[in-house]
């Protein structure tokens, strides 16, 4: 029996090109702004993708963090990064459900900015106790400032036209 | 208008939120000390041979102290920008590359293993640090 649209291998194959592209897309963002510190792509494109493709993002995270630690070994920040962009992911699944703005997204990018230091501060509860993850949090907050100003700019500004691109791409190629 | 008007309300509150944590930096942060202050650094190497600087500084934290020392010709450093601050990865020379054994330079400050990295621990009088180069095998 003939069946309408793509066939499951054909489906298989286009997701993983699809994580592929995405994978490519967030290490070259963050090759691009990496003499900035905490200016970065990585948090606008998580969350274009996690708007359009949905949990097909959780397993870019996944690459996404193997990839850097490939490159820069394994170090602490391995284990939030394990962590935080599977937050991120999940908490725009959440938005999706709810028709909001997309000015909304940029809101989520500077509190996701704001509070990384917080959330990244976890690893070290177990590394020096409590007052050890909070001098970290706390010495790192002008770090998370620059952060959440620098989340807000870009996706107060490429987050509309970017979605609309992927928009276009996504009905297009039949993606998603 | 009502979605311009809820931009603003939720911009506003970002920046309350931004203000919040700056007043938690202000109260609990690192304390800076200025004017002249007393200090020993110390640099211990991987095989434990120690190097102590003493003197007068103005520096109000470690990295400008260690910049001081560098342009005094007596100390090298290198280091990179993280996104939490300064990263040592040399000092005097010897490079600690934690990819290829799991070294790394280590702060210490007046005996205790230090909080914070360099460009943000903060120098008062009379504070002892050291620069402790830490082996995979725990030297």
């Amino acid at each position: 029996m003939e069946t309408k649209g793509p066939s499951k291998e054909r489906k298989a194959v286009r997701d993983i090109a699809l994580m592929g592209a995405m994978l490519a897309l967030l290490f070259a963002g963050k090759r691009a702004l990496d003499m900035l510190p905490n200016v970065e792509l990585v948090t606008l494109f998580f969350m274009l993708f996690a708007r359009h493709f949905g949990k097909k993002t959780y397993p870019v995270c996944l690459g996404f963090t193997a990839l850097e630690a490939l490159l820069f070994g394994l170090q602490v920040w391995v284990v939030m990064y394990l962590y935080m962009w599977p937050l991120l992911v999940t908490l725009v699944l959440i938005l999706n459900r709810k028709e909001i703005p997309l000015w909304g997204y940029s809101i989520l990018s500077a509190l996701f900015g704001l509070f990384f230091g917080a959330f990244c501060a976890i690893p070290y509860l177990f590394i020096g106790g409590f007052s050890m993850a909070l001098a970290w949090w706390i010495s790192g907050i002008p770090y998370d400032l620059v952060h959440c100003v620098a989340n807000l700019v870009i996706a107060l500004v490429l987050f509309p036209p970017l979605d609309k691109a992927l928009f276009r791409i996504r009905e297009t190629l039949e993606l998603g | 208008m009502k979605n311009k008007k809820g931009l603003i309300i939720a911009i506003c509150a970002v920046i309350a939120a931004c203000a919040v944590l700056a007043v938690v930096y202000q109260l609990a942060g690192p304390k800076v000390q200025s004017g002249t202050k007393a200090y020993t650094l110390e640099v211990v190497d991987d095989k434990e041979n120690v190097k102590t600087y003493t003197g007068k500084t103005d520096a109000e934290f470690l990295s400008e102290l260690m910049d001081e020392l560098t342009r005094q010709g007596e100390f090298t450093y290198a280091g990179t920008q993280g996104p939490y601050g300064l990263y040592i990865e040399g000092v005097n020379g010897l490079i600690a590359d934690y990819d290829a054994d799991g070294a790394y330079w280590s702060i210490y400050v007046n005996g205790e293993y230090g909080m914070y990295g360099a460009d943000i621990q903060p120098v008062t009088d009379g504070d002892s640090f050291a620069l402790k180069y830490e082996g995979s095998n725990g030297n």
